[in-house]
């Protein structure tokens, strides 16, 4: 039962580990982060605050890169290249086979996110104390512990985001080409980052009709909240502790939707001629 | 045919089922996210009056979802640099620090220089305009943009000390309302506090002047740190110079008040501390002509919005026509602590 | 294992469809598209043809075989399962046409991770693998990443890919189309051979020469709908009690002579054939030109071609 998902999803990963284009935005995502040791220069008195920003904005956009190109290809290729055909001739079924895919996909994001946010870590490590040091005295006294603390959390938000984003490509996937499943996944990744305005858009109190109000509402109750994940300011401030009961319940809400996505993606692979 | 077609309307029934059991969570987690004040910016929510300043940056933000901080950090690099350049007072370079606020508005820096920009740099820029009557409507206006604009960025991290500071040392140094800048530097006694709120706490309340409150907090600050030498010194000063018009003019005996209050406004005509205590005085013994005159006087040696707001408050009560100084047009109004909304 | 001692059984049926169809709407004459109707049983133990033009429903038919695709009305069994199922799906092995692979692995790789999807592992699937590949003569080439491969190698590699479970059904999609004559009989016999160890194969083509010799039986399918289905032998003798004389050389004294009682004489690839009406007459000619001195070739019933039998069938369409 899970020796198929299993033998599937490391010939995914591998695969994608072989393929020029995912590596190549590996590089230039580590480049990026490098070049935010440059950038941080450019803004005297926050260069701290431009180094963490720069570097974790590549990393969760390269991220984004990988998940949604990769994630896209990953049943669609299959089916236009025909590789599934011998595949499904073996004793795998689609669920195996969908979700060895999801997860040899999910493990290929997660692996390129960490070896991102290896070195950037590394490099905060090196750089912050320096910086810290020149400005001593200065108004803005930035504790390098709460500083790092925040990049592995915030490094550990993105984790949790793609991979509701790589679940949604990966469900795209199986209904569409995987040009059209790329483009679909970025529009529900940005709808999805508005969904607050759409809940608030849905609201009767704030002028929605009705029927406004059952048409987003239903809309919102859908959509991904990729707001959840906007946490970072939060993550270990003393002045406003955050109990872990919060991150518990948004990794709980995290794989639950996952669970619908690819729950969603299965019913339609089930019925997709190949 | 049968069986697959249970599996499907059974798998769609599932996914119904998890999408309903999902939603108290999620209900959960946002509400969650309202009380720990992790609600992203959104249209007119927090802003203190309409502002349409906001619309490129609602936009920005949409677009860029969770790119926010990056972008922010991007659009600030961008400012600084023309800033640098000299096109600071440029209509360009707020729009710039505004939607950095917009796009990640827990950044507490853009919101104090574009409160500062604001209140201080534009201020001064709008000295250039010939026309008197909308030079002094256009200080005024940029002087509350930057204090609603402080008032704005605490409503997102009213948590943290800076924003605070930043708007009372503004009400206190600018825009020269005591009675604001002495709330709003007392909230950031919570905090972890440099040794200096407190003595301009004082300054402020000897400005009003409330002197034996003044002298309550100088006495704190000495007693906290005997080697503090400026409240020493604003002691002795309060002592030597107004503290005995003000213990007559608390036992009732105005005539003495005013006359001892006179001997050092004779020897500084154009301080406002013995002007301030002369009006007030005349204010407490019921005198509100004389009020208004003195608080008049005072309101104009300088930009003294505490005392024009006095004299337009007895100008009211005496039924005077109230001048339309820019203490009008500034809207004073209370703003309590922003009380994070459920 | 239970399906060895169910091989034993000589009526156990491999394939068995009921009226399986697979429609894709209508052309512009209104006649329907795709499978219309496909009953047909498939005994173990031998290869089995279906054969016909493109686009007659061949692909569809296998796709429909292995659950990649799903049957609009009717039903199929194979061994006794019903069709998708995972479970008869060890037992079966798949070539498609013209294969299509991980291009990012090798030959050794690529069967190693196949092996796996049946649970295959050890250093026992490592002495398999280099087997099958031996077989199909890989083996000295397996190094070389399928992205890289002639279509030749890619079929090699398909073959072995679909014997990896030792199959007892083997389904091949135009295993012969695109080689060269020696990859041909190769093929040929490495199907000749899982024929001889009791497996089942069922061929979709429309290469009918590479067809004829191998298989058993036949079913000629043509606008989705099986026109004829039988032994080859059967499809090819026909009814007809008419017999062949074959004769070396193309002299008009031979030609002459078999004429005189042949209802029919030919030319025939340099050599001359002479139809009688039945056997005896046949067997006499050949007693009489066997003995003038002319050299025998042949003596057997008529036998048609399979195109000649095709044509026949399918008609002018």
């Amino acid at each position: 039962m899970l020796r198929p998902i299993y033998y599937v999803a490391k010939a995914t990963f591998h695969e994608a580990w072989r393929r020029r284009f995912l590596n190549g935005i590996l590089v230039f995502a580590i480049l990026m982060i490098g070049s935010s040791r440059v950038l941080m220069y450019m803004q005297p008195g926050a260069e701290l605050r431009m180094l963490v920003d720069i570097g974790l904005g590549s990393i969760r956009f390269f991220g984004l890169l990988i998940a949604v190109f990769m994630g896209a290809r990953l049943i669609s290729d299959e089916i236009e290249k025909r590789t599934i055909h011998t595949i499904l001739a073996k004793p795998v079924s689609r669920g195996q086979f969908l979700i060895g895919k999801f997860i040899g996909g999910v493990t290929t994001v997660w692996s390129n996110i960490a070896i991102m946010g290896v070195a950037f870590y590394g490099l905060v490590r090196l750089t912050a104390p320096r910086v810290a040091a020149a400005a001593e005295g200065e108004s803005w006294v930035y504790s390098l512990d709460l500083m790092y603390g925040r990049v592995l959390g915030s490094i550990g938000l993105i984790f949790l985001e793609l991979f509701v984003v790589t679940a949604l490509a990966v469900t795209f996937s199986t209904i569409f080409s995987w040009i059209l499943a790329t483009i679909s996944t970025f529009f529900i990744y940005f709808v999805g980052q508005m969904s607050e305005f759409i809940h608030q858009l849905a609201d009767p109190e704030r002028g929605a009709t009705p029927v406004a109000a059952i048409v987003l509402g239903t809309i919102y109750r859908i959509l991904p909240h990729f707001e959840i994940f906007d946490m970072r300011e939060a993550i270990l401030d003393p002045a406003r502790p955050l109990p872990w009961e919060h991150p518990a319940k948004v990794v709980i809400q995290t794989c639950t939707y996952v669970v619908v996505v690819i729950l969603i993606g299965y019913l339609f692979f089930n019925e997709r001629e190949v | 045919m049968s069986k697959s077609s249970f599996a499907r309307y059974g798998g769609w029934l599932m996914v119904l089922i998890l999408l309903v059991l999902l939603q108290p969570l999620s209900d959960s987690v946002n509400y969650e996210r309202l009380i720990y004040g992790l609600v992203r910016p959104m249209p007119a929510t927090r802003l203190v009056e309409k502002d349409f300043t906001v619309v490129p940056g609602v936009i920005a933000g949409a677009i860029l979802g969770g790119f926010r901080e990056i972008a922010a950090a991007m659009i600030w690099m961008k400012s600084t640099e023309l800033w640098n350049k000299g096109h600071g007072t440029e209509l360009k370079y707020l729009s710039m620090v505004r939607t950095t606020t917009l796009l990640d508005p827990h950044w507490l820096e853009p919101w104090r220089i574009a409160g500062w920009h604001l209140a201080y740099n534009m201020y001064v820029e709008a000295d250039k305009i010939p026309d008197p009557e909308l030079r002094a409507k256009r200080k005024a206006q940029y002087m509350q943009m930057g204090v609603d604009c402080l008032k704005e960025g605490i409503s997102w991290n009213p948590d943290h000390y800076d924003l605070y500071f930043e708007l009372g040392w503004t009400y206190f140094d600018k825009v020269r309302n005591y009675d604001e800048a002495s709330k709003w530097l007392s909230h950031t006694l919570q905090f972890e506090h440099p040794e200096y709120i407190e003595r301009i706490i004082a300054h402020a309340y000897e400005r009003k002047p409330e002197m034996q409150k003044a002298l309550d907090w100088y006495d704190y600050c000495i007693k906290r740190n005997p080697a503090d030498g400026t409240a020493y010194g604003a002691t002795l000063t309060i002592h030597e110079r107004y503290l005995t018009a003000w213990r007559l003019m608390e036992e009732g005996k105005y005539d003495e008040a005013i006359e001892e209050a006179n001997c050092y406004l004779a020897v500084a005509p154009n301080n406002i501390l013995p002007l301030h205590l002369k009006a007030h005085i005349y204010e407490q013994a019921g005198e509100l002509e004389k009020a208004y005159k003195w608080w008049s006087v005072a309101g104009k040696t300088a930009l003294n919005a505490h005392a024009r707001e006095r004299a337009a408050r007895l100008a009211r009560q005496l039924g005077k026509e109230v001048p339309p100084e820019p203490a009008d047009i500034m809207r004073q109004e209370q703003m309590a602590v922003p009380e994070r909304k459920f | 294992m239970c399906f060895r001692i169910r091989r034993c059984c000589a009526i156990a049926t491999a394939i068995r469809t009921e009226n399986l169809a697979k429609l894709y709407g209508t052309d512009s004459e209104g006649r329907p598209v795709g499978l219309v109707g496909l009953t047909l049983e498939v005994a173990e133990g031998q290869i089995f043809g279906l054969l016909g033009p493109n686009g007659s429903g061949k692909t569809t038919t296998l796709k429909l075989l292995l659950g990649l695709i799903f049957p609009t009305s009717g039903s199929g069994e194979i061994f006794d399962l019903k069709l998708g199922s995972p479970e008869y799906k060890r037992r079966v092995g798949f070539l498609p046409e013209g294969p299509y692979f991980y291009d990012h692995l090798n030959a050794v790789e690529l069967l190693r991770f196949y092996a796996t999807l049946f649970g295959m592992s050890g250093p026992d699937l490592e002495k398999h693998i280099q087997e099958l590949l031996e077989l199909v003569g890989m083996w000295d080439r397996r190094a070389i990443r399928v992205r890289d491969y002639s279509r030749g190698m890619l079929q090699r590699v398909g073959v072995a890919q679909a014997l990896l479970n030792d199959p007892d059904l083997v389904f091949m999609d135009e295993p012969t189309a695109g080689l060269d004559p020696s990859a041909q009989i190769e093929m040929r016999n490495v199907i000749l051979r899982l024929r001889d160890e009791g497996k089942t194969v069922f061929l979709c083509s429309h290469l009918l020469k590479d067809m004829e010799p191998i298989c058993d039986t036949v079913a000629i399918l043509s606008r989705g709908t099986v026109r004829r289905l039988a032994p080859m032998s059967e499809l090819l003798s026909g009814d007809s009690p008419r017999y062949v004389l074959t004769v070396a050389g193309q002299s008009e004294q031979v030609q002459s002579r078999l004429a005189s009682l042949a209802t029919e004489v030919r030319p025939r690839e340099g050599n001359l054939e002479a139809v009688y009406e039945d056997q005896g007459a046949a067997l006499n000619a050949a007693n009489q030109i066997g003995a003038a001195g002319a050299k025998i070739l042949h003596v057997g019933p008529e036998r048609r071609t399979l195109e000649e039998v095709f044509v026949e069938v399918v008609g002018g369409e």
